[in-house]
């Protein structure tokens, strides 16, 4: 019961980080239906400003403003500086091929992803940056139920990771812009027929996919302390599977698939062995995939003729 | 060593007053000034594993310089990334041998990346000199130009073991590979050594990529006293260590050679055995360590085996040159075969096996103290 319980804390913090990026992938899947694989290297870059930020402030051991506020311009300055790098990459990178042969952009978000992460070389180095998060934020802070830890970084991006999802939701169904983007997805054409700014709305849920991004990367920064260049790709890589188990463009779908994929990572490492987890994983996306092709939570879409 | 630094560097003033073109004195061969060609150096510059590349990178540098002022060759260094990747090891080989100026190769770090590289190596009949790569099958005949400075695993993994079971006495322990050559080829040697002295093993295996082992380290029992972690990315050593502070978890960490980052890695109370040694505790080595410290700073184990290698490459050319030859792959290589130095900046002396293997190597054993400073125990 113990392994159980830990495992999955383990698995919802780590789906929680899979699901931020995954909303990203989708949004932007389902508004340009555009597989945007430079998003794993914006939470690269949200990852990178979360460090600098401590670094600005004196660093770990020597903090000169209190640690709720240095979380707070954390998360905010990552999520507004990679949010407008998201929006930049639309506006010079993708807008000038929204008409042209799909393959294109998609070319075009693999040339950035790699721009991305060599840029992040170039500027930061290849070394390691470590945000040692224990020496400001102590394990025995955090709660303790039964034999299970969950230490307050853990809480934080529980509360933090589903506070965001259930705010984009309600984002989406219930504000202006929300309906604008469920239009512009459905049909651009018509949207734009109906007198909504197209080429805002898309640069709006490039911000908002990129800003989760940012957000996840200062999350993992806290959580796994290690920030480099080339982390970008795994964890792009993760997240897009979670887009496609959910159902990609379907916002609860990368959710459901981000909190799913990271469960299941845990438990197969807690259960089975930690040898086989990608084995198992992926397993499970191909079966998921041939039951249901458009994911657990995708729609048919009808093809017009 | 400074005595035998000065002999040559009297020599080799007498040699420049004499209008001679070479001659030997101690372990140095002096050369004539024409006695140029070039070397190779595969390494993790970039990615993950860079602070192993970058260290490798400047001790490799550091021995080209001295060497070259003291052999009076002109030896350059042509570098290569291989971000510790076979696939990219690969590429930066065929370059290499495709480059007829380059006459032998140090490195690369890893042993997956000299699987990688071996058959390329032998075709093109490029030596090449690890001095990192531990695994055992590698000199088992098969790569016939390759050579290292350091121990085989074929030592460490049951020296290693052997520590654990007589030291710690574990009931029960984990051990966790991390999918490399390297690391499986450690835990295969481990695993029957604990196994034969009843210690129940729970073997793990999980990527170089992963950053997160919370859902490993919750299957660290309470009887698991002891997790070892052959690896080559002390960043995730030391990533794996808070996870057990996080989950309260009393388990030792036992790592491996890539876990001697002490900038990296300072989970107090570790123990790290590694295949080079602290030259910084070596009295003969004052001189270099100061000069190396000064130049790039702080330095672990993995800088000082590549010096050695590329000393033993510098030696060899200067050599052929010596004997009025023009240096090539196949003279370079004879030469790094019949190498014999009497000592090293390693504090053991230097010569190969029939397969390339170190004759006498040896590991050393640290202990992390409380403060994450690492110092070297009896093993």
């Amino acid at each position: 019961m113990r392994l159980f319980s830990q495992e999955l804390v383990n698995g919802i913090t780590m789906g929680a980080l899979y699901a931020l990026i995954a909303l990203g992938f989708s949004m932007v899947y389902g508004v340009l239906k555009l597989l945007n694989f430079a998003h794993g290297d914006l939470y690269m870059v949200g990852a990178f400003v979360g460090y600098f930020v401590i670094q600005w402030f004196g660093g770990p051991l020597a903090l000169s403003i209190p640690v709720p506020l240095l979380l707070v311009i954390m998360f905010v300055l990552a999520a507004v500086l990679v949010g407008g790098l998201g929006v930049a990459i639309e506006r010079f990178a993708y807008r000038p091929l929204r008409n042209a042969p799909r393959i294109a952009p998609l070319i075009t978000a693999i040339g950035i992803s790699f721009f991305l992460e060599n840029a992040a070389l170039l500027l930061f180095g290849s070394q390691f940056r470590v945000y040692n998060t224990s020496d400001f934020i102590s394990f025995s802070s955090g709660i303790q139920i039964g034999s299970v830890n969950i230490d307050s970084v853990q809480i934080m991006v529980l509360v933090l990771g589903l506070g965001l999802m259930v705010g984009l939701r309600l984002l989406v169904i219930r504000t202006k812009l929300g309906k604008q983007m469920r239009a512009v997805a459905t049909d651009r054409e018509a949207a734009e027929m109906l007198g909504i700014n197209v080429n805002f709305t898309i640069a709006a849920t490039f911000f908002l996919g990129s800003a989760l991004a940012g957000v996840a990367g200062v999350m993992s920064g806290l959580l796994f302390n290690q920030v480099t260049n080339t982390i970008g790709f795994i964890a792009g890589l993760k997240a897009f599977t979670a887009a496609v188990v959910g159902g990609i463009g379907s916002l609860p779908g990368a959710m459901l698939g981000g909190l799913l994929l990271g469960i299941a990572e845990s438990f197969i490492t807690g259960y089975v062995s930690s040898t086989y987890t990608n084995l198992f994983v992926f397993g499970l996306l191909i079966v998921v995939m041939l039951v249901r092709p458009r994911g657990l939570l995708g729609r048919v879409q009808l093809q017009k003729v | 060593m400074k005595k035998t630094g000065i002999i040559a560097a009297g020599a080799l003033g007498a040699l420049v007053m004499a209008g001679c073109g070479s001659s030997t004195s101690g372990g140095t061969v002096t050369a004539s000034s024409k006695c140029s060609t070039s070397i190779g150096f595969e390494g993790p510059i970039t990615g993950p594993a860079s602070p192993v590349g970058d260290e490798q990178l400047h001790f490799a540098e550091l021995a080209l310089s001295m060497d070259n002022t003291a052999n009076k060759t002109s030896i350059k260094l042509v570098q290569g990334d291989t971000q510790l990747n076979p696939a990219q090891a690969t590429t930066v080989t065929q370059q290499f041998t495709s480059n007829s100026a380059i006459v032998g190769v140090v490195g690369p770090a890893g042993s997956q990346e000299v699987e990688a590289v071996g058959p390329l190596m032998a075709r093109a009949g490029l030596a090449f000199m690890s001095g990192s790569a531990t695994n055992s099958t590698l000199t088992t005949g098969k790569y016939p130009t390759f050579f290292r400075v350091v121990s085989n695993d074929g030592v460490q993994g049951p020296q290693d073991a052997n520590y654990i079971i007589k030291n710690l006495h574990p009931k029960a322990l984990m051990i966790v590979d991390d999918q490399e050559v390297y690391s499986t080829g450690l835990v295969s040697s481990m695993i029957p050594v604990f196994q034969a002295a009843g210690v129940k093993v729970d073997h793990e295996s999980v990527s170089q990529t992963l950053k997160d082992f919370s859902s490993l380290v919750a299957k660290v029992t309470p009887a698991t006293t002891v997790v070892v972690l052959p690896w080559q990315l002390a960043a995730n050593a030391q990533q794996f260590g808070r996870d057990l502070a996080q989950q309260h978890k009393n388990a030792v960490i036992f790592g491996t050679d890539g876990l001697f980052s002490p900038g990296t890695f300072s989970i107090s109370g570790s123990y790290v055995s590694s295949f080079g040694p602290d030259i910084t505790a070596i009295p003969a080595d004052a001189s270099l360590v100061a000069t190396a410290t000064a130049k790039y700073g702080t330095f672990g184990t993995f800088g000082p085996p590549i010096f050695a290698a590329t000393h033993v490459f510098d030696e060899a050319i200067a050599s052929v040159c010596k004997a009025g030859k023009t240096p090539s792959r196949a003279n370079v290589l004879a030469a790094v075969k019949a190498t014999n130095e009497p000592t090293s900046i390693l504090g053991q002396p230097i010569s190969f096996g029939p397969h390339g293997d170190l004759v006498n190597g040896k590991f050393f054993l640290f202990k992390l103290n409380s403060g994450g400073k690492y110092q070297l125990i009896p093993s």
